[in-house]
């Protein structure tokens, strides 16, 4: 197994692989569609804590995350992976319909989602585009940032660095959200097809970014409010 | 009392205004011993210091069996309080044969009972409301003023002062046994979200995990196998749906209208809602709901068996906007209004009328080759226009 991330396999790049999943039948089935179409699965792991630790050894291009892990769930498992290897980019794999889970992990960096149901082509594809820094959106997914988008629009708070979403964001995200794919997004808007992806990309980072900060600012708060002693 | 423990733990958490029994128990108390410095600072212009000492007894025996009796639900029910409260004003009766006239009317020396008797006007709040407190308390009042025989400004405070605190009780009571309602619903419904969650987890862990994994083998191996996969698909989708969709939880009437449309998912149809909820009045929601069902059997019947739907559903605030998209070949420009013209009313009736009766707008994009996609916008009520 190779410690690191991308390497040469006979001129072409392949892509490393990391599948987290609680369930073995379903980690091994999928460890073993992604070998069989020339991915490098360079590990496996059962187990939020587990998956952390392996990824920071191994350092996987993608980490493949269910987020139905137990006790530490696969949100928080996202959110140390991305947060500590910038290089490697978090797929959701997720079985349920897990709405406000999905969007938990996504706000904590993954750069895409995808239903368990879906093909090994589609399956495969993800994979590919999520290695080459695409964000993968599915409908739902889309349907979930732009309420999410709303939400925070209609929270009573008004801080300043709350994201916004562009016109052309929200269009982008609406056409996603009703099954239009990237090629036909790109037709209807007039607009060329990485224009398309820049802007999925954008309402993604925008909401994670949010998130980081949100997360430090309520760290620093509590650990002042409630560990006075830590100071000394 | 021979009772089971577990019995009794279950029945004092049952009453909700325990807390008021015990500050009746406690009220009585502290007023006997008021009541007995009372006999031991006047005893000596008593007509009959005697009876003062007699009904003094009387009084403290009462005290302990009302407080033994206050402190099991088996003694907070209206006869016992009632009683109470008879026993307590024949008691304050026996003043005039106790004191003299002199004490009586001229030096507003307390009654033999003194602010003892206020304790039954308390206790009727805490078991009957505030009506029943402040009843209790105009009773007491009769009775003193029936004691002395004379009315005056201090009389009518005394009376204005136990109506007041048996009401106030009274109201205390009754908020406290609606709280505990409140409180007993939300931990059913509690109780309820919780064991969905437990269900709902012990199904993604076991039966959607093998069926996910059916379906996708099945399609690779292909042939009956994919029939077989199709069906185990098919199957997914509706379990994975029926576990994510929340229960129906209504507040103030209003309805969340993504646990529905969630549930009209297949694996040709994708629904989008955001991850909080987008809470309806009961009525809109149903509307929307046949809505959205009614354009996906459409898209069934004109869109082909393969094509894809999309159900997109926004929350704007004050707008509702709910897309249906499919990727068929598209409505022909001029079907609907011909369909209208020819008497089948279908998408103009069912979709237009319902739109039209929410006050909404209806947005009809299509065309060959296009796909159709419906888009309604409904205000919220109480939402300006």
């Amino acid at each position: 197994m190779g410690g690191s991330g991308v390497q040469e396999g006979g001129g072409k790049m392949t892509v490393s692989v990391m599948v987290v999943d609680d369930h073995p039948m379903w980690r091994e089935g999928v460890a073993r569609d992604l070998a069989e179409r020339g991915f490098e699965i360079v590990a496996t792991a059962g187990d939020a804590a587990s998956a952390v630790r392996i990824a920071k050894a191994v350092r996987p291009n993608v980490v493949l995350m269910d987020l139905n892990l137990g006790e530490l769930s696969g949100v928080d498992a996202t959110l140390m992976i991305t947060g500590e290897l910038p290089e490697t980019r978090v797929l959701v794999l997720s079985a349920s319909g897990e709405h406000d889970d999905v969007l938990q992990a996504v706000k904590a960096g993954a750069s895409g989602y995808l239903v368990k149901s879906a093909s090994a082509d589609e399956l495969v594809e993800a994979v590919s585009r999520t290695a080459a820094g695409d964000a993968v959106f599915t409908a739902g997914l889309a349907g979930l940032v732009l309420g999410e988008y709303r939400r925070m629009a209609a929270a009573p708070d008004d801080s300043k660095d709350k994201p916004e979403l562009t016109e052309r964001e929200t269009e982008v995200l609406r056409l996603v959200a009703k099954g239009l794919t990237a090629r036909q997004i790109a037709n209807r808007l007039v607009i060329s097809h990485r224009t398309v992806e820049n802007h999925v990309q954008s309402t993604l980072r925008k909401l994670q970014l949010h998130n980081r900060v949100e997360l430090a600012r309520y760290a620093i708060e509590h650990g002042l409010d409630s560990e006075p002693e830590a100071e000394r | 009392m021979p009772k089971l423990p577990a019995e009794r733990v279950t029945k004092v958490i049952d009453d909700p205004a325990t807390p008021l029994w015990r500050g009746v128990i406690a009220l009585r108390i502290v007023t006997f011993l008021f009541a007995a410095a009372n006999v031991i600072a006047n005893q000596s212009g008593y007509i009959r210091p005697w009876l003062a000492w007699t009904t003094l007894g009387v009084m403290a025996l009462w005290s302990v069996f009302t407080s033994r009796a206050y402190s099991t639900t088996w003694g907070r029910r209206w006869p016992l309080v009632l009683v109470d409260l008879a026993f307590t004003c024949g008691l304050m009766l026996l003043s005039p044969l106790i004191m003299s006239d002199h004490q009586l009317l001229m030096l507003n020396v307390p009654l033999i009972t003194t602010i003892w008797a206020c304790v039954p006007a308390v206790a009727l709040g805490a078991l009957g409301g505030s009506f029943a407190g402040f009843a209790g308390g105009l009773t007491v009042g009769l009775f003193t003023y029936l004691s002395k025989g004379l009315p005056g400004l201090d009389l009518l405070r005394d009376v204005v002062l136990l109506a007041g605190a048996g009401m106030v009780v009274g109201m205390a009571s009754a908020t406290a046994r609606r709280s505990a309602v409140l409180l007993a619903q939300a931990q059913r419904t509690e109780a309820a979200t919780a064991e969905r969650e437990r269900l709902a987890r012990s199904i993604h862990d076991s039966v959607l995990q093998v069926l996910a994994r059916v379906r996708k083998r099945g399609l690779e191996v292909g042939g009956e196998a994919a029939e077989l996969a199709m069906l185990a698909g098919e199957q997914e989708v509706a379990l994975r749906n029926l576990v994510a969709a929340a229960p129906d939880s209504t507040v103030d009437g209003e309805i969340d209208l993504r646990p529905g449309l969630q549930l009209l998912a297949t694996p040709r149809i994708q629904v989008s809602t955001p991850a909080t909820q987008v809470m309806l009045t009961a009525g809109t929601a149903v509307e929307l709901h046949s809505l959205v069902r009614e354009a996906l059997s459409n898209v069934d019947k004109h869109a082909g068996e393969d094509a894809r739907a999309w159900v997109l559903l926004e929350d704007l605030g004050e707008e509702i906007v709910l897309s249906v998209r499919d990727d068929g070949p598209g409505i022909p420009e001029g079907r609907i209004a011909s369909a209208a013209r020819e008497g089948r009313m279908g998408i103009e009736k069912s979709i237009k009328g319902r739109v039209e009766s929410l006050g909404g707008t209806l947005e009809l994009q299509t065309g060959p080759g296009e796909g159709t996609e419906w888009e309604v916008r409904v205000f919220r009520k109480g939402a300006a226009r």
